[in-house]
């Protein structure tokens, strides 16, 4: 592993009438060389200081930091040969862009040549060629975004740190930068960690995106295994919509199950953990996973919404005195059904995930 | 996934705190320069404020045998000496809230005819305002005399009055109130403007699109949000006016106030014990309003107004009120100029009061005789004012940039010395540094000596033996009574350039050591390079060109002559540049030892921090006095630059002096400025705190404008006083030149940021 952090947990002492804040708690993660890992979460829920204390802002309260077998929890930010995107950008604003850039490498004593060399190239990478001499307050939020970029990718760094960089940019420049990004990060095949709260951001940026919530680790996984196999309510509810349906446990044989929902049975399969009969269960069903038909077998329903909107059609059901949302993405069967109509509902039960009811 | 099974309970009982406290400070040690500032601006404020304080608090409670003793609080009961320390206190009382409400008065007037009334010449009306801030001491009431006083001009020429004793003369409360309402109203000016401008103007067109009248408006809407600003121009100006020295001197006439015999007590009894005693009684509703300040008023402030200044904003309708607030301060602002007016003339005329013809024969006296005090003070200021700048700068970076325990302890330390009166401190610095205890040396080297060994050493072993061995050394060393010892110690550093240089320790260490050995070995040839000068300006003419020269020779030896104990205190910084990050052990075991043990002779020789009668004390005293306004300005500054703009350039490989120097710098710079210009202003005419460490060597002007005033020589105080304001308006033109210049008009220097 090339960056792992070991019980990493985070707690500021309290201060002026706060009481002590355990922003993050016991977290554990590992980042292979070249792998760009996203910290996902809601706000507050400790992405920015397990960043911060990798890049040595802040100083664990237990746990280690190891970089390429090192322990760096005692090294000062500016030995840790990393680099940082700020959320606000952090350009220095008494210079200019290509004084920017080279700041770092200033820093570390690099001859002339090499420094315009490599301040030029990195120029090139963002696009910005041209853009050198401009001061920072006569540059776009998208310039000034991409500015920062190159200021921590001309260090080359042994890990790029990259705190919600999309943040403050309108939604179509967002995506833009986003593959961009992407694009780079592969080229220069940078070892990175990016915290967004932004789930999209996460799925097409990502090879590995870690859940946080509350200071914990919820799940690690790549983006398919995050969506298809969420492993616990909190993670499904974040990433895409989920219905929670409650359960009982009839039967297992190894990863095939009978569960009873709706005061039917339902055989399920694929799945990952084991359960005892008579266990309650809750199943996350995605909206998508739903097929509604006006008749046939399967679990009878009342529409009591429906919204069409263009690709898709999104109706809200009820089974058996519960609302479920389902989503009709299939074009061949738009046919919309009116709100009060009885229909009957289907799971494709293979991709259905099963947690406890408590989870 | 339940949370109860990840959540690990983290223990927090009182010894983790410990822990955590002591990793705090490990993890502080391991960037030195944070440590460093942290510790000198701990040093410089415990030495110069905390402990003189103490020193003047404590001082009342012990006669001069040390014996626990009540006398000077119990005069405050009996039936002799009750009836006349009551009286004073309550005149104090009284001069103070009658000053803060006229000063509060005048500054609304002014702030609201500049903001609301468009009074034409708003920019001449405005500095007019400030002019007040930059005049010495005395300045005003020597003006009110010569214009009010028994031979006044407008009293007996203009209106012909003849003076009844205690009936009619402008010496009194009376004219205490109005010299200290005019000497102070600037900053009551400033708050409530700043208050005015940031008033959201849409408040007040709510009110009137809801058919309020003007009246109607002023007391529901604006001015109750203007109530804080009022509250706290008006407890800052009762803390002035208790402080202020100069004016009750010259004017109060049979009044006493509490600051004038707190001073009498000192100049004419010599009696430290009731100084002390006396200074614990004004102290004490200082201190009151200073805390109310800081942890009500500023607050409150912050709630109710918000934003910044708004671009539009109300204009007065009403003609009467418009041109009623004008006049008023077309008046005053008349006023002052007649008072600077006199002032100037007062210098030139030959006998005030009496014989009105012009000439020079004042100022010939003063630039001869005065040019002593004059280049002292002037030399002194200007020493002063970028240190005290600087030290501003690094406090509000700590406080503002960094966490660490204590934090909350420094910001209110830094404010202090500047915030009590200045009698006060300078009582504590006399009690202190007139026979100091050699405990005060001795926590302050062993605070310095185990900073330099927790951070040179990187073991336990090592800092042992770099302590152990520099600080037998040294004291042993320390004991040697030699003339030549400055000798022996440059040539120590000499021998530490050699090491650092025979073992390739890079250029820039081994010149500063040598630059370092060089200068302190001109300790000793002080009188060589002075003497020529001196004996130059005795061969010369007498007249002001010899004396500026002799001064100069004075000046030259303040600069290579510190006293030891302040030295040691750079030099163990200047210690650790050079043998920081020393890779073999050997070596920096050794240069170690050799760098912390000059700072250690140097602590324990003669008598430690006996500075009383030198130059530096005053140097003390001036840069606590206006360290608060640098460090205001200094936050004020900080706050608005993005905390990630030097995490920026930090983790792109600078370390915290780079990041300084590079980044936060230059982005300070003018607040800096402004901490410049504000903090010699303030030392140029500052009084009360420097009054009594005046000595035969270094003599201030204020100092000499009282004597020459108690001698009857108004015209050479005037004269005096006149010099201090043109010096003091060069210094803050040729400053704006400069940022100017720099700043090439964006951005200027801000005045107003350290009142
Ligand atoms: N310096 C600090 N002192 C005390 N508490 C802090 C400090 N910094 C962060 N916290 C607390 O730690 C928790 C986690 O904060 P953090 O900034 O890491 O959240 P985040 O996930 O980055 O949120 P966001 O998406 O809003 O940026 C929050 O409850 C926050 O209030
Ligand atoms: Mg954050």
């Amino acid at each position: 592993m090339y960056l792992s952090l070991k019980n990493i947990s985070k707690i500021f002492p309290p201060r002026g009438g706060v009481s002590e804040v355990t922003a993050v708690n016991e977290v554990s993660l590992e980042i292979e060389r070249g792998e760009l890992v996203t910290l996902l979460g809601p706000s507050g829920c400790g992405k920015t200081t397990t960043l911060r204390m990798i890049a040595g802002f802040e100083f664990p309260t237990t746990g280690q930091i190891i970089l390429d077998g090192v322990e760096i929890n005692e090294q000062p930010p500016h030995k840790r040969e990393m680099s940082m995107v700020f959320q606000s950008y952090a350009i220095f604003p008494h210079l200019n862009v290509n004084e920017n850039i080279a700041y770092g490498l200033n820093v570390r004593h690099l001859p002339r040549p090499e420094i315009t060399e490599r301040v030029n190239r990195v120029l090139d990478l963002v696009h910005l060629d041209g853009y050198g001499d401009r001061a920072p307050n006569q540059l776009s939020g998208g310039q000034q975004q991409r500015v920062a970029l190159a200021r921590a990718l001309v260090m080359e760094p042994k890990v790029l740190l990259m705190d919600e960089p999309l943040s403050n940019l309108d939604a179509k420049l967002r995506e833009e930068m986003r593959t961009e990004i992407r694009r780079i990060q592969k080229t220069l095949n940078i070892t990175s960690v990016y915290v967004t709260h932004d789930q999209i951001e996460a799925m097409t940026l990502s090879d590995k995106i870690v859940v946080m919530n509350e200071g914990i680790i919820e799940q690690i996984g790549t983006p398919t295994e995050i969506y298809q196999y969420p492993k616990s309510r909190f993670v499904a509810g974040f990433i895409g919509r989920a219905n929670f349906i409650g359960g009982k446990v009839l039967n297992q044989n190894h990863n095939q199950m009978t569960a009873e929902i709706f005061g039917q049975v339902i055989t399920l399969s694929g799945l990952q953990n084991t359960f005892s009969p008579g266990q309650r269960i809750t199943l996350i069903v995605r909206p998508e996973m739903i097929d509604i038909y006006k008749s046939g077998g399967g679990f009878p329903g009342i529409i009591r919404r429906a919204v069409y909107l263009g690709n898709v059609i999104e109706y809200e059901v009820e089974i058996g005195g519960e609302l479920v949302t389902a989503a009709e993405t299939d074009p061949t069967k738009m046919v919309l059904y009116p709100e009060g109509e009885t229909v009957t509902v289907n799971f494709s039960e293979t991709t259905i995930q099963v947690l406890p009811a408590n989870g | 996934m339940a949370k109860s099974e990840t959540m690990v309970n983290i223990p927090t009982s009182r010894f983790t705190g410990l822990l955590r406290r002591y990793r705090e400070f490990s993890l502080i040690a391991r960037d030195p320069v944070l440590f460093m500032s942290l510790l000198f601006s701990g040093i410089f404020i415990t030495v110069f404020v905390v402990v003189p304080l103490f020193r003047t608090i404590s001082g009342g409670f012990f006669n001069a045998e040390g014996a626990f003793d009540l006398t000077y609080f119990g005069r405050y009961f009996d039936d002799y000496f009750g009836p006349g320390m009551r009286r004073a206190f309550f005149d104090t009382m009284t001069m103070g809230l009658l000053a803060a409400t006229g000063g509060s008065l005048v500054g609304f007037i002014f702030a609201y005819a500049l903001v609301r009334c468009r009074i034409p010449g708003q920019k001449v009306i405005h500095w007019l305002a400030l002019l007040p801030t930059v005049s010495p001491p005395f300045a005003l009431s020597l003006a009110m005399i010569l214009l009010f006083g028994r031979n006044g001009v407008i009293t007996r020429r203009v209106l012909g009055i003849t003076y009844v004793q205690g009936m009619n003369d402008i010496y009194g409360m009376d004219g205490l109130v109005i010299v200290q309402t005019i000497t102070f109203f600037s900053v009551s000016y400033l708050i409530l403007r700043a208050m005015l401008e940031r008033l959201n103007p849409a408040m007040e067109e709510a009110a009137a699109s809801l058919g309020a009248s003007r009246f109607h408006i002023f007391f529901t809407i604006t001015l109750p949000l203007l109530i804080p600003g009022i509250a706290g121009s008006f407890l800052l100006l009762f803390v002035e006016s208790l402080a202020d020295l100069g004016n009750p001197l010259f004017i109060a006439g049979n009044r006493t106030v509490l600051s004038a015999q707190i001073f009498l007590a000192v100049i004419g009894e010599y009696d430290y014990q009731k100084a002390s005693a006396l200074s614990l009684v004004l102290i004490i509703p200082t201190l009151v309003i200073f805390l109310v300040q800081r942890y009500y008023v500023n607050r409150r402030a912050y709630i109710s107004v918000t934003g910044k200044p708004s671009g539009s904003q109300v204009v007065e309708k009403s003609p009467v009120i418009r041109w009623g607030f004008n006049i008023v301060a077309y008046l005053i602002c008349g006023f002052i100029i007649m008072l600077y007016a006199t002032i100037i003339y007062g210098s030139f005329s030959s006998a005030w009061g009496v014989d009105f013809t012009p000439t020079l024969r004042h100022w010939q006296m003063t630039v001869t005789r005065g040019v002593e005090a004059i280049l002292d003070t002037t030399f002194l200021s200007a020493l002063a004012t970028p240190f005290a700048a600087i030290l501003g700068m690094v406090v509000a970076w700590l406080v503002v940039r960094k966490n660490f325990s204590g934090k909350e302890v420094l910001d209110f330390t830094s404010n202090l010395g500047g915030a009590v009166p200045g009698t006060i401190l300078g009582i504590g610095f006399v009690m202190t540094f007139n026979k100091p205890s050699i405990a005060l040396a001795i926590g302050v080297y062993g605070l310095l000596a185990l900073f330099f060994a927790q951070v040179v050493g990187k073991n336990a072993r090592e800092r042992l033996i770099i302590l152990a061995l520099a600080t037998a050394a040294g004291v042993g060393l320390a004991q040697v009574p030699s003339i030549t010892i400055y000798t022996v110690i440059g040539l120590l550093y000499f021998v530490l350039a050699g090491i650092l240089a025979g073992t390739k320790q890079g250029r820039t260490r081994v010149i500063i050591a040598a630059v370092i050995g060089i200068y302190v070995m001109s300790n000793n040839w002080a009188g060589a390079i002075t003497a020529p000068i001196a004996t130059l300006s005795r061969s010369m003419e007498r007249g002001f060109w010899s004396n500026a020269i002799f001064q100069l020779s004075d000046h030259i030896k303040v600069l290579i002559q510190p006293p030891p104990s302040l030295l040691a205190i750079a030099l163990v910084f200047a210690g650790i540049l050079l043998t920081l990050g020393i890779r073999h052990r050997g070596l920096r075991v050794g240069s170690g030892v050799i760098a912390l043990l000059i700072p250690c002779t140097l602590s324990f020789m003669e008598v430690p921090f006996s500075l009383v009668g030198g130059a530096y004390i005053i140097l003390a005293a001036y840069m606590v006095r206006s360290l608060p306004a640098s460090v205001r300005a200094g936050v004020a500054s900080l706050q608005q630059i993005d905390p990630s703009i030097e995490e920026a350039s930090n983790i792109l490989g600078a370390d915290a002096q780079y990041t300084f120097r590079k980044v936060t710098l230059p982005l300070i710079l003018p607040a800096l400025l402004s901490g410049l210009i504000f903090s010699f202003t303030r030392h140029m005419t500052s009084l009360s705190a420097i009054i009594f460490l005046v000595s035969a060597r270094w003599r201030i002007v204020a100092a000499s404008i009282l004597s020459e005033w108690e001698q009857g020589g108004v015209s050479i105080a005037s004269a005096y006083s006149t010099v201090i304001i043109i010096l003091v308006l060069a210094a803050i033109g040729i400053l704006s030149l400069v940022t100017n210049r720099v700043f090439r008009g964006r951005g200027g220097v801000d005045l107003s940021i350290g009142l």
